[in-house]
């Protein structure tokens, strides 16, 4: 059969310099997108844990009550900046310094200075993670990391910053495409958010209100300058690839990054309305949300031109599944988040568990499911392995999405009883907390339903990486198993040559 | 604290015109002289548009 289908699909000579150059580039990126995935998978299992232990504690609270290490206050900062900075931070970072370097047709340069830096920056996780349980969170909420963790953080993105624009300016291709300009930007904007963030609040260089000012400016654009363009980098690479068909309105996608630049960042003091701020800076948030209707409908109507008439791929394709989830659920969250802007909405919500249906919604419905369907779609081209499994991608496709609607659902019709039941000054404020308790134990459902995917996940990746995984004729990349068995020679002769050149190369 | 000031807009100052000169850089590459040709550069005639490459494993028609 093997045979018939060598036959069948024979690789004309011409194409095999565009299959050398491809394998080349990823072959020689392998080491350092693997380990920056695989760690951002242990944070990410890390983060659901701690989310878990704080989900419990919040119907339950004399759970685990006897150890002041994992107290709310402080379990709940480790969930929180795991996820972000540990599962999103090298998720992202894997994602980007792969996907530039394919959209660039190089090789990643500088890759051991990437492999010493993510090394460095999971230390600094651990080194921020144990700070605060042992009770030094700086308190400023999203930026608890001790101190004394930031050079750990800072120094690693520095290295990931120099190899972005390393590649772009070496490029070999004369386009530049949409996802490149999300990946140069979030290079820029990160740097500057969270230096400036921080030297306004833990270094004190502004005090009161304005500090609360600069904390949510940067809580805001941590997620909006930071994770959502990756994602939407990610989504803008996926759905035309996986499908075939280029992106339905180039000058679209360009209207969405430069919409997305300008309103994002004025967007983030609608997390303060009510606060004793000037009336105007909360003003020019809910202005600045609102104006986010025009990238995310230009986004949208992108994305769904693009599928339209390939939705039936969805039950062949796994990387499409998340990418086409994330995507939906960006527009769905985002939408969400422009009207809960607003202040006749946010004299209800504010203050309730909405807002954090919100967040879950934005992280785990569009940005978590973007990595893991750039995770499905690269895994399988880096290692040129296939996925042992695929019940175990089905467990953890639908354990995400079943997971992250239970959340998103028992959060926000709780939080909308709740705001309500609040605003009732005839209610007494004990029979609003019991109200929500039940609602409080289904999200700790949705949490368990949420760490199975995740373990589903696991198994799957650490058994590619152990090369565990079954042999089929052909990796579902390839057209033949002639093209694998090239691959893998190509492989094996760049391995060699990397051995005599010392490790030089980029 | 006024050096924390100094820090923080001078860095900034730093990006933006960064990012000033590269758009300048791109624009003068001729980057944004035909869009629709960027859209396509994702594919090649190793994968070429109308070729889907993704699947389940092991299930692959």
């Amino acid at each position: 059969m093997i045979q018939n289908q060598i036959l069948q699909n024979p690789i004309p000579e011409a194409l095999r310099p565009e299959l050398e150059a491809r394998i080349e580039v990823d072959t020689y990126s392998r080491p350092v997108i693997v380990l920056y995935w695989s760690t951002s998978l242990f944070w990410l299992t890390f983060a659901t844990l701690a989310g878990l232990i704080s989900s419990i504690k919040l119907h339950s609270p004399g759970f685990l009550g006897g150890m002041e290490w994992i107290t709310f206050g402080r379990i709940r900062p480790v969930h929180w900046d795991t996820a972000i900075y540990g599962f999103g931070g090298l998720a992202a970072s894997g994602t980007l310094l792969w996907l530039q370097a394919r959209l660039c047709q190089i090789r990643l340069p500088f890759r051991e200075l990437l492999l010493v830096g993510c090394v460095i920056y999971n230390l600094g996780i651990a080194v921020g993670v144990v700070g605060i349980l042992m009770g030094q969170s700086t308190g400023v909420e999203t930026l608890e990391f001790p101190l004394y963790a930031i050079p750990f953080l800072v120094i690693p993105y520095v290295f990931i910053v120099i190899a972005n624009f390393n590649m772009y300016w070496r490029k070999a291709t004369k386009h530049t495409y949409v996802s490149q300009w999300y990946l140069m930007a979030v290079t820029v904007w990160f740097p500057i958010l969270i230096l400036s963030a921080e030297a306004c609040t833990n270094f004190g260089a502004v005090d009161g209100v304005a500090q609360a000012i600069a904390n949510w400016w940067y809580g805001h654009n941590v997620v909006g300058l930071f994770a959502t363009p990756t994602g939407i980098a990610a989504a803008y690479y996926l759905i035309p690839k996986v499908i075939g068909k280029p992106i339905h309105s180039y000058h679209l996608s360009l209207l969405g990054f430069w919409s997305n630049a300008i309103f994002y960042n004025w967007a983030g003091t609608h997390h303060l309305t009510g606060g004793p701020l000037p009336a105007w800076t909360i003003t020019l948030g809910v202005v600045g949300s609102l104006m986010m209707f025009i990238p995310v409908i230009t986004i949208g109507i992108n994305h769904h031109m693009t599928m339209l008439g390939s939705f039936h791929y969805l039950k062949t394709s796994p990387t499409l599944r998340f990418a086409v989830m994330g995507s939906m659920c960006y527009t769905l969250s985002s939408f969400q988040g422009s009207l809960e802007a607003l202040r006749s909405h946010q004299e209800v919500t504010h203050f309730t568990h909405y807002t954090i249906g919100h967040v879950h919604f934005g992280m785990y419905g569009f940005f978590a499911p973007l990595m893991f369907a750039m995770m499905y779609y690269a895994m399988p081209r880096l290692t040129n392995q296939e996925w042992s499994s695929a019940r175990l991608i089905r467990i953890h496709f639908w354990c995400t999405l079943v997971g992250m609607l239970l959340y998103v659902l028992a959060m926000c019709f709780a939080g909308i009883r709740q705001g309500l039941m609040m605003n009732d000054p005839s209610i007494p404020f004990l029979n609003i907390v019991k109200f929500t308790v039940p609602f409080l134990m289904l999200r700790t459902l949705a949490g368990l339903i949420l760490l199975t995917g995740t373990i589903a996940f696991l198994i799957n990746f650490s058994r590619m990486l152990t090369r565990h995984t079954f042999t089929y004729s052909t990796p579902t990349l390839f057209t033949s198993n002639r093209r694998w068995e090239d691959i893998l020679e190509k492989e094996k002769e760049l391995t060699s040559k990397q051995i005599l050149d010392g490790g030089q190369g980029a | 604290m006024f050096f924390v000031f100094v820090f923080i807009w001078s860095f900034a100052l730093f990006a933006g015109v960064t990012m000033v000169w590269l758009l300048a850089w791109a624009i003068r590459r001729g980057e944004f002289q035909n869009p629709r040709e960027a859209a396509k550069m994702i594919f090649d005639e190793e994968e070429p548009i109308g070729r889907i490459t993704d699947h389940f494993p092991g299930e692959r028609s």
